[in-house]
């Protein structure tokens, strides 16, 4: 019984480092939208720290999921949490990566915001809001909400697509603007990468709660 | 088992020894017996004797066997080696055992020295102890085997029979058992433990009642945490801000709300620090105070108090508009008195001009008087003082009103007319009446155009009378509508100059109205015109506000 309570103790431990980190990813994600749409490269500075706050969540996460396996050799639900999480950790670091990458690419579009095409603060407000209902999802085992999301993929991937054809289109009339209709291809890619991290998110909630992973 | 092994051994050898010694004794007696006999009678006795329970030997003085009762004459070789009989002839008397090759049996010697120099022996034939332990082992195995099931079947009995009152005592009502009376005094403590815990949990849960009644009915979110972060509870309000329900006790308020500020300021909280937030949730403004909750020195968790200050922050933004608008607003034509004195002070002005700055200083003047006018009726009706209520005829308020206006309307070419019934009484107070229709009327005309019409307009049923003001105007964009009854509100800030007006007069209809309990709707199409309508009930009640 002690060792069960132990056992218990860390995985309400787990679950409250991954929270704590899936809130972290929705920080930095809001921070970066924010940044892009206002052109605000010194709200655009602070991303990278919580880009490191992020790194080292989830290095601590990974030796409680480790601990975990080795001391307690959990079994059914107990480690496909675990073994979730593992998965889990990797695509949140990730969606943090790319919220840097695009607070890095916000520096250099002097002033410029993202608002010039239309499709992009869209991109930016679906990818916000798909890690934003992943993690609601994980938090609140929500395998409806996890669902919803793979098909509100659709809706970045399409967005995409016309950020694409406006790009060139923005590139024939003036090639002046060539640079920064790729720095804002670079970003758009970003918000694509982030809505496909928050749908693996959303696959090993399902994965954690049903025992079922999507891609199987 | 191994006790009963012990004592088993320990019995057969104390009854061997004495079984053994007595034999012995028997062994001497008859031998005595027998060697009184042989000297009378002779080796005859012996002869005679065809029963006997032990063995004689009749040994001479040199050693030959003259009679043995068991075995054949010929076949005995001289005894005087054997111990018993070398002691006898020695001492009188000897005696000696001897076990036979296979050591189950013993032999028991007794020799005595006959008067004529030989020696009688007696000899007896005794089981050694294995071999007692072993004839005995069958019988004592079934007498253990037999008394163990009976101890076993007797202790199940006896022990069943002992503890079954105690398995019938009911501990719900232990003064009513009839048990043991050496278990009474323990009855009675648990039934005085009984009756205390159930007034405590009575209490107890009287107060957890009144708590959450208390809490529930409370606008404000109350979250109660434990020192490790896990909600304890949560009251109605909070649940409906966070959107969860009551399953949520006991997990950690991450799960419940995971924004950074908010985690931090829990953190924070349990390391006794009070904190203080302002939060968007749910399209609502939310104040947190989060502070920590401490009991005797330690802290036991945290408090996080929510509450919602969407209209306060908004009646702050009002407020603070409201003193900017009015400060703007009176400096203005002051600025422009100033102005003007200024050029006539330093002789700046032409003498046939003089006239046009004094009168451009005096009606600044009079806008100036007229607007702080306004604002003193306006923090009257604000203040909700009742000047005296009477019947009045509505009718008769609007025909003076329109009277009074149609130099002005003149004066923009527009027309102003009433219409309507003659007899609308209702209670109120006649200068409130006065201010609306004056004010709605004014409006509609500074903000008609040229041509335009005015219609004031009064219809009356069963339970209500409603005054409408229609013009032919402007109009009103559809972005200001919400904002035209607030202070020194103006729809195009420009214009204020051209039209004139202090931005109050709408503000002041809609407090007048609210006064009277009456409603206020407006309608209005850009460059179509307005409508606003008043509907007054029959039976106001006058409002205090």
């Amino acid at each position: 019984m002690i060792m069960r309570s132990r056992f218990d103790e860390q995985l309400s431990l787990l679950n409250k480092k991954m929270i704590e980190m899936g809130a972290e990813c929705e920080n930095v994600i809001n921070l970066s939208v924010n940044a892009l749409l206002r052109g605000d490269a010194g709200q655009a500075k602070m991303v990278e720290a919580q880009g490191q706050t992020i790194d080292r969540l989830e290095r601590e996460i990974e030796s409680i999921c480790l601990k975990l396996l080795l001391q307690q050799q959990p079994v059914a639900k107990d480690l496909r949490i675990i073994s979730a999480a593992l998965k889990m950790i990797t695509d949140m670091e990730r969606i943090g990566d790319q919220a840097e990458d695009i607070a890095d690419i916000i520096s250099h579009l002097d002033g410029r915001t993202g608002g010039e095409s239309r499709d992009i603060p869209l991109m930016a407000h679906a990818a916000a809001k798909m890690v934003t209902d992943s993690i609601d999802a994980y938090v609140k085992h929500d395998v409806q909400l996890a669902k919803a999301l793979y098909d509100y993929d659709d809706v970045i991937d399409n967005a995409f697509r016309r950020v694409k054809s406006a790009l060139i289109s923005m590139i024939a009339e003036n090639t002046a603007d060539g640079e920064y209709a790729l720095e804002l291809l670079m970003i758009a890619k970003y918000f694509e990468r982030i809505g496909d991290h928050a749908v693996n998110i959303a696959e090993w909630v399902e994965f954690s709660v049903t025992g079922v992973h999507k891609g199987d | 088992m191994a006790v009963m092994a012990a004592s088993l051994l320990i019995t057969s050898g104390f009854l061997y020894e004495y079984y053994s010694k007595s034999q012995e004794n028997q062994l001497k007696e008859e031998l005595d017996f027998a060697a009184e006999m042989v000297e009378k009678e002779g080796v005859e006795f012996l002869e005679s004797l065809n029963f006997s329970l032990c063995r004689f030997t009749l040994v001479s003085p040199d050693g030959s066997v003259l009679y043995d009762s068991m075995a054949d004459l010929d076949e005995m070789d001289n005894h005087t080696d054997r111990e018993e009989i070398a002691e006898a002839l020695k001492t009188g008397r000897g005696s000696s055992k001897r076990y036979s090759a296979t050591l189950t049996q013993r032999t028991v010697y007794e020799a005595v020295r006959l008067e004529n120099g030989g020696v009688l022996r007696a000899s007896v034939n005794q089981a050694t102890v294995g071999t007692l332990i072993l004839n005995l082992f069958p019988a004592i195995t079934g007498i253990v085997l037999v008394s163990v099931a009976l101890a076993l079947f007797l202790s199940h009995k006896m022990s069943k029979s002992i503890v079954k009152p105690f398995n019938e005592i009911d501990l719900e009502n232990p003064e009513k058992n009839e048990t043991y009376d050496e278990l009474a005094p323990m009855l009675e403590k648990i039934s005085t433990q009984h009756r205390q815990i159930s007034v405590q949990m009575l209490e107890l849960k009287r107060r957890t009642d009144e708590f959450e009644k208390i809490t529930g009915s409370m606008n404000e979110g109350l979250v109660l945490l434990d020192k490790n972060g896990n909600v304890l509870s949560m009251n109605t309000a909070a649940e409906k801000l966070f959107c969860v329900d009551d399953t949520i006790k006991g997990c950690s308020f991450l799960s419940v709300d995971r924004s950074v500020n908010v985690t931090r300021a829990v953190e924070k909280a349990l390391q006794g620090k009070r904190s203080n937030l302002t939060e968007t949730r749910n399209g609502r403004e939310y104040r947190f105070i989060v502070s920590c909750n401490e009991y005797e020195g330690t802290t036991a968790g945290a408090v996080i108090l929510c509450i919602d200050v969407t209209e306060t922050a908004f009646a702050e933004r009002n407020r603070r508009e409201f003193t900017a608008n009015v400060s703007h607003e009176l400096k203005t034509p002051l600025q422009s008195i100033i102005g003007s004195a200024e050029l006539l002070e330093n002789g700046l002005v032409e003498p046939e001009d003089t006239n046009r700055f004094i009168g451009n200083i005096k009606n600044e003047a009079v806008r100036l008087v007229n607007m702080i006018e306004e604002i003193i009726r306006l923090s009257r009706l604000d203040e909700g003082s009742c000047p005296p209520a009477g019947r009045v005829n509505l009718y008769a308020v609007a025909a003076d009103t329109v009277e009074s206006l149609k130099v002005l309307a003149e004066k923009k070419r527009v027309r102003i007319f009433l219409d309507g019934e003659r007899d609308c009484f209702i209670t109120g107070v006649k200068s409130y009446l006065q201010e609306i229709i004056y004010n709605l009327c004014d409006n509609a005309i500074r903000y008609n155009k040229e041509g335009g019409e005015v219609k004031v307009a009064l219809k009356k049923d069963k339970e209500k009378i409603v005054l409408s003001v229609s013009d032919t105007g402007i109009g009103i964009p559809a972005e200001h509508r919400n904002r035209i009854f607030e202070r020194f509100y103006r729809v195009d800030k420009s214009h204020s100059r051209e039209t004139g007006g202090t931005g109050l007069g709408l503000s002041i209809v809609k407090h007048a109205v609210a006064y009277h309990g009456g409603t206020l709707t407006l309608d209005s199409e850009e460059n179509k015109g307005t409508v606003i309508t008043v509907c007054f009930h029959n039976a106001p009640e006058i409002q205090k506000q």
